[in-house]
């Protein structure tokens, strides 16, 4: 019997966090996962700011859905002031979150590939998501830190959407023709990551995950669909579940995903209406509490904001996507060969700088 | 799922009240154990748990869970800084009470060890409940890391 660290720092790691195996020989049987390398302190923080800063300040909690965490940060001030957003402000907000979407699952795709060994596919899916950070700088003016959210409304208006449209068309048709075919029929691929790293459903419910990774052990949820929030209950999509709960299910659900990004927002831009894009002036916050949620890319970010009606929050609570399912890591890891555990770890898609705050 | 169904035999006699983000009930006296227990019996996701203090100085734990299209968010109090685990019940809670403990210094009842989970090993826990009253100055450079490095008397 052996133990194996893997981190907090590590060249195949983006971010520092550890992960400690115990191996009889190859197999995995105990693993131990040690976060919180990248602890912020940003919900203690969120109590000393105003909720203008509070916006800057949630927008840091992740650089790929910094979008989400401003969208959320917003709906709760929404929920708790209630706050009408106007009808065109909702299907910006669509699009913004697709497209972030679509960041975040090209990204993932490209760094699936690359383990996997598909040197040529990686690059494909960089070049698509250059074109989807092209589309967000053009809504925004920023590739990262999009400032597009405020309490009421959005800040900028899209007023170009025939570029929009062209970039989406294109993503979706290169995913069409060539992503989806190698990712969901390739036999490389299937042979690498089918039955590996198999979370069942109910170790998914009892550890409680959520987006791409419960859809893919059979678990029918998606917040845009069960709980629709914006303008998502005027739109048309699908939600793609599988029930096999490995890997190779994880990899066909976001793949699939994409396509349905895609679709949303050719149609959040086709029928968004005419009108204001905000309300007036920051609003007052009155007493109150709330607990809002979106399905974000890695799944359901929940937030609890409380207010003594001060121009600062008196708590916010931040649960990201991957501190729900990073622990799952463990029951997928077990009895699995050692030269799996970067794929399992990568098919979770984490972000520790979310789950650490 | 048939939230009224699961609402009712939760806690017959609870006074729910659906707002604009799901249902709510305050319920001191719950047996979290048994909750828990009817709730995994029923393939009910723990969404999360927050743990945010109250005027009287207590933490008020609410316990997030995801029936569908709504959440149903139960709340209950901390008493003396104590509330049973349900980690063994439901894994979802792990981390979650791992990291109540890391800010508000509660201690889960019937785990075998409680690991700080986002500070470090020789942090003590309740880092927020011990600096509650640091960093809300005017001036935003006042509520940097070197003000809780003072007070703590270390390095950060």
């Amino acid at each position: 019997m052996s133990k194996i660290p893997l981190g907090p720092f590590h060249p195949a790691l983006e971010e520092p966090y550890k992960i400690e195996v115990t191996c009889t020989g190859e197999t995995i049987t105990d693993a131990e996962i040690t976060v919180g390398f990248n602890f912020r302190g940003i919900e203690w923080l969120a109590e000393r700011k105003n909720y203008t800063q509070g916006i800057a300040l949630l927008e840091r909690v992740c650089g790929i859905c910094s979008n989400v965490h401003t969208m959320m940060f917003c709906r709760a001030v929404e929920s708790i002031g209630a706050i009408e957003v106007p009808e065109r402000a909702k299907y910006i907000r669509v699009v913004m979150a697709e497209a972030e979407r679509l960041h975040s699952h090209l990204l993932w795709a490209g760094v699936a590939c690359n383990l996997i060994g598909f040197e040529t596919l990686f690059m494909t899916c960089f070049s698509l998501r250059e074109q989807v950070m092209d589309v967000l700088e053009g809504i925004s003016g920023n590739r990262v830190n999009y400032a597009m959210n405020r309490p009421g409304g959005v800040n900028r208006d899209i007023t170009d959407p025939a570029s929009v449209l062209a970039a989406i068309r294109t993503i979706a048709d290169v995913t069409t023709k060539q992503l989806i075919p190698v990712l969901t029929t390739d036999p490389t691929v299937r042979a690498r990551c089918a039955g590996v790293g198999i979370l069942t459903r109910e170790d998914a419910i009892a550890y409680g995950a959520v987006g791409p990774m419960a859809r893919a052990s059979g678990i029918d949820i998606d917040l845009r669909k069960s709980a629709p929030y914006e303008a998502y209950d005027q739109l048309s999509f699908d939600v793609p579940v599988r029930q096999e709960g490995d890997v190779f299910a994880r990899i066909v659900i976001r793949a699939l995903e994409i396509l349905e990004s895609c679709k949303l927002i050719e149609q959040a831009i086709e029928m968004m209406p005419v009108g204001p894009i905000a309300g007036g002036l920051f609003p007052t916050v009155p007493e109150g509490e709330a607990c809002v949620r979106i399905e974000a890319p890695r799944g359901e970010v929940i937030y609890y904001m409380a207010s003594n009606g001060t121009d600062m929050p008196a708590r916010v609570r931040v649960r990201t996507p991957t501190f729900a399912n990073m622990p799952t890591a463990r029951v997928m890891a077990l009895g699995q060969g050692l030269s799996d555990l970067a794929l399992i770890q990568a098919s979770i898609d984490p972000c520790y700088s979310c789950t650490d705050r | 799922m048939d939230v009224n169904a699961l609402l009712l035999e939760l806690n017959p006699q609870g006074a729910y009240e659906l707002r604009r983000d799901g249902y709510w009930l305050v319920w001191p006296e719950v047996d979290v154990r048994a909750m828990a227990r009817l709730m995994r019996s029923r393939e009910v996701r723990l969404a999360t748990m927050t743990g945010t203090p109250a005027a009287d100085g207590s933490l008020r734990v609410i316990y997030h869970w995801d029936v569908g299209a709504y959440l149903l968010n139960v709340e209950t109090t901390a008493t003396d800084g104590r509330l049973a685990t349900i980690a063994d019940i439901l894994p979802a809670a792990d981390w979650i009470e791992r990291e109540i403990r890391d800010y508000y210094a509660t201690e889960f009842v019937g785990r075998e060890t409680t690991a700080p989970l986002m500070l470090r090993d020789t942090d003590a826990p309740g880092l927020f409940s011990r600096t509650s009253d640091v960093g809300h100055q005017t001036d935003p450079a006042e509520t940097s890391r070197t003000t809780l490095a003072t007070k703590d008397g270390e390095s950060r």
